[in-house]
């Protein structure tokens, strides 16, 4: 039941109730008194006019109307007497002369014994007046009438206010176990996650509140980390895999190499060992240089750079390597495009992407690079007329270790392309991959911000 | 510029708190002709001081102790003994940390021992004057200041990036040159290639020095990079 009360709906509900019962309570006490106040302005003005009028009358005279007063007009006049000068009662109803001021004017007195009857008393309004002969008229009315009006107040607001505070709390209960429900949910399938039911996701109703809004970003922050999760663990079977079968070769060249007779194959085997060694060591580095990119803090080093000077300097560099392939390599630069960048990092992007178009790039083939602008954004694009991409195993070309299966006769670790994305995607550039027909083309492009 | 070789010390200081490679570095050194101790760095710096080391060889964190710190330290106090910084640290961010803390030069791990041998060779040999304005190796002659290479009276025609490639060569004549070193001394590029685009631009640099043919100037050096055939 605490628990209960700790939903921010149920406090919500019972906040609300109580503004309710304040906000109806002051409006009931203010049509209350303002008719309260009309009714006993009214009951004084008759006082003080009936005593005014009865001024001048003989006290005979007033005997009689006093009479007839108390007798048969009950509801306006109460009280009547009249006290001699020395504030002894003459006739009336009344045994002494209440404790206010002889001025005509009507006043509230507060407990009054009620004629005719033992002990009980009740608040009052009289008017004093005196009379030309010294005596003093006294008339006055009770406010029993005012009481009872009171009381009838408060009888219908307490009538009209239950059933509103109940139809209150039962909204707000309503909310709040509906509230919790979904609050379970949430709870139990987090629980599930946590123990290891990382296909599980936060249940979202068709509400557009906040909890599914909420809902909606831990999901998406869910469909990343398992993204990432199935990422380090592929990472980890491909470091197994390509490490293994670099250190299973090894051994198996030393083994051979030891049991071989002359040390020329000895020789031979330590060389074939030393190669697939340089091997593993190349893919360690690769990794190492991935992961810096990739979870490293952001580079120090950005500053203004050039990419049309760096792709200059790239193409420089790369042309002999494709001259001496045969293949013939153009470079398209507009003036300069500058960005935001590590240089270094960026050279490093560009020079994995024209590597890669050389390596796979036949004799007679065509390496192509430009720099651009296109609709304001910087784009650096590298197209070459090799053996392409299948369209089967385009996606898969950024997944780190990925080779195309024609690709596994060409040396290298594997990690180029994931690693110029990695770089990419820390400068806010995107790495595409398109088909030339027959080739790849591949653009790094800025993002709209 | 006077060379004194009888005052000058020989031993390669190094330190490395994992055993197994600090045994192959000593080894490998050895097997060239090298003096090699182990050290902490407490006894690398003082060895420093006293001028008692030819040069250091650093791993960048030894028993979790960054040994910049102590680098930087030796600088300040004006030592120049040249620093190999060794690290698993990769990125170029910490490479750029280890030259500003005063190392001569940085070597990412796992690395070849070809390439440790190189650069050790390197910083042992680094030309003292770099003021020099002619670098001559056999009959071929660079002119820093007129930007000119002459082999015999023949003059060679070098594009910019070929004449820093051979200048860097002409720097260490005799010694192994690695790919790495040239990428990262010729061309500024601190990442590794898979490619072999170093070779092709050797190869075209021999094209155009070796005018006399065979041997070459440059050599093949096999399973390390290169080397400047110093008694050509």
């Amino acid at each position: 039941m605490l628990e209960f009360f700790r939903f921010s709906a149920v406090r919500v509900a019972l906040a609300f109730v109580l503004v309710t019962t304040v906000a109806t309570t002051a409006v009931f006490g203010l049509v209350y008194l303002e008719i309260r106040e009309a009714n006993e302005a009214r009951n004084r003005l008759i006082l003080e006019a009936e005593a005014a009028k009865s001024a001048d009358r003989s006290a005979d005279e007033l005997r009689t109307a006093f009479e007839v007063r108390l007798t048969h007009d009950l509801r306006r006049i109460d009280y009547a007497a009249l006290f001699d000068s020395n504030h002894k009662v003459m006739f009336g109803n009344i045994d002494m002369l209440p404790a206010i001021e002889i001025d005509g004017k009507s006043h509230y007195v507060t407990a009054t014994r009620v004629p005719d009857s033992d002990n009980s008393r009740e608040p009052a309004i009289f008017v004093a007046r005196a009379r030309p002969d010294g005596t003093i008229m006294v008339l006055g009315r009770s406010l029993l009438e005012s009481l009872a009006f009171r009381r009838i107040a408060q009888g219908a607001l307490a009538a009209g206010l239950a059933p509103m505070l109940l139809l209150a709390l039962g909204i707000g209960v309503f909310f709040a176990r509906r509230a919790s429900r979904r609050l379970t949910a949430i709870h139990d399938t987090i629980a599930r996650i946590v123990k290891g039911d990382t296909q599980r996701r936060l249940p979202v109703s068709s509400q557009h509140d906040t909890i599914d809004k909420i809902s909606r970003d831990v999901n998406l922050m869910l469909d990343e980390i398992v993204r990432l999760l199935v990422q380090i663990k592929g990472v980890g079977d491909n470091i197994a895999h390509d490490l293994r079968s670099p250190l299973a070769v090894v051994h198996a060249r030393l083994e051979r190499g030891l049991e071989s007779p002359n040390d020329e194959q000895l020789r031979a085997s330590v060389k074939q060992a030393l190669i697939h060694i340089d091997k593993a060591m190349l893919t360690v580095t690769a990794l190492l240089r991935l992961a810096d990119v990739e979870y490293g803090p952001r580079s120090s080093n950005f500053q203004s750079i050039d990419l049309s000077a760096i792709c200059t300097e790239l193409f420089e560099f790369y042309e002999p390597l494709a001259t001496s392939k045969l293949i013939k390599m153009t470079l398209e630069t507009q003036s300069p495009v500058q960005i935001i960048g590590d240089g270094d990092l960026m050279r490093e992007a560009v020079s994995n992407l024209i590597g890669n178009a050389i390596k796979f790039t036949p004799e007679n083939g065509t390496v192509s690079i430009s720099v651009t602008r296109e609709d304001d954004l910087p784009v650096v694009r590298v197209r070459d007329t090799g053996i392409g991409i299948e369209p089967a195993e385009r996606d898969k070309i950024f997944q780190r270790f990925y080779r195309t299966a024609s690709g596994h006769r060409v040396p290298g670790s594997g990690l180029g392309l994931s690693i110029a994305a990695a770089i990419a995607n820390l400068h806010e550039f995107d790495l595409r991959f398109g088909g030339n027909d027959p080739g790849a083309v591949f653009e790094m492009v800025g993002r709209r911000r | 510029l006077t060379d004194k070789p009888a005052t000058r010390p020989q031993t390669i200081v190094l330190v490395e708190d994992e055993t197994d490679l600090a045994t192959e570095i000593k080894a490998e050194l050895e097997t060239r002709g090298h003096l090699v101790r182990t050290a902490s760095v407490a006894e690398a710096a003082d060895a420093a001081r006293v001028g008692d080391a030819a040069m250091m060889i650093m791993d960048r964190i030894v028993f979790g102790q960054d040994s910049l710190v102590t680098l930087e330290a030796l600088r300040k106090e004006g030592i120049k003994v040249p620093v190999l910084v060794i690290s698993a640290l990769a990125s170029v961010d910490e490479k750029v940390k280890g030259l500003t803390a005063g190392g001569d030069d940085y070597l990412t791990k796992p690395f070849a021992m070809v390439e440790l041998v190189a650069r050790v060779d390197a910083l042992l040999r680094r030309l003292d004057d770099v003021r020099t304005t002619k670098l001559r190796v056999g009959d071929l002659e660079m002119d820093l200041i007129e930007k000119t290479v002459y082999r015999g009276d023949t003059r060679i025609d070098l594009l910019p990036r070929e004449f820093r490639l051979m200048e860097y060569f002409l720097r260490h004549p005799g010694r192994v040159i690695t790919r790495a070193m040239l990428l990262e001394e010729v061309w500024q590029y601190h990442f590794s290639l898979e490619t072999n685009v170093v070779d092709v631009h050797i190869s075209n640099l021999r094209k155009k020095i070796d005018t006399k043919g065979p041997p070459s100037l440059i050599l093949n050096i096999r399973g390390a990079g290169f080397m400047l055939n110093a008694n050509a």
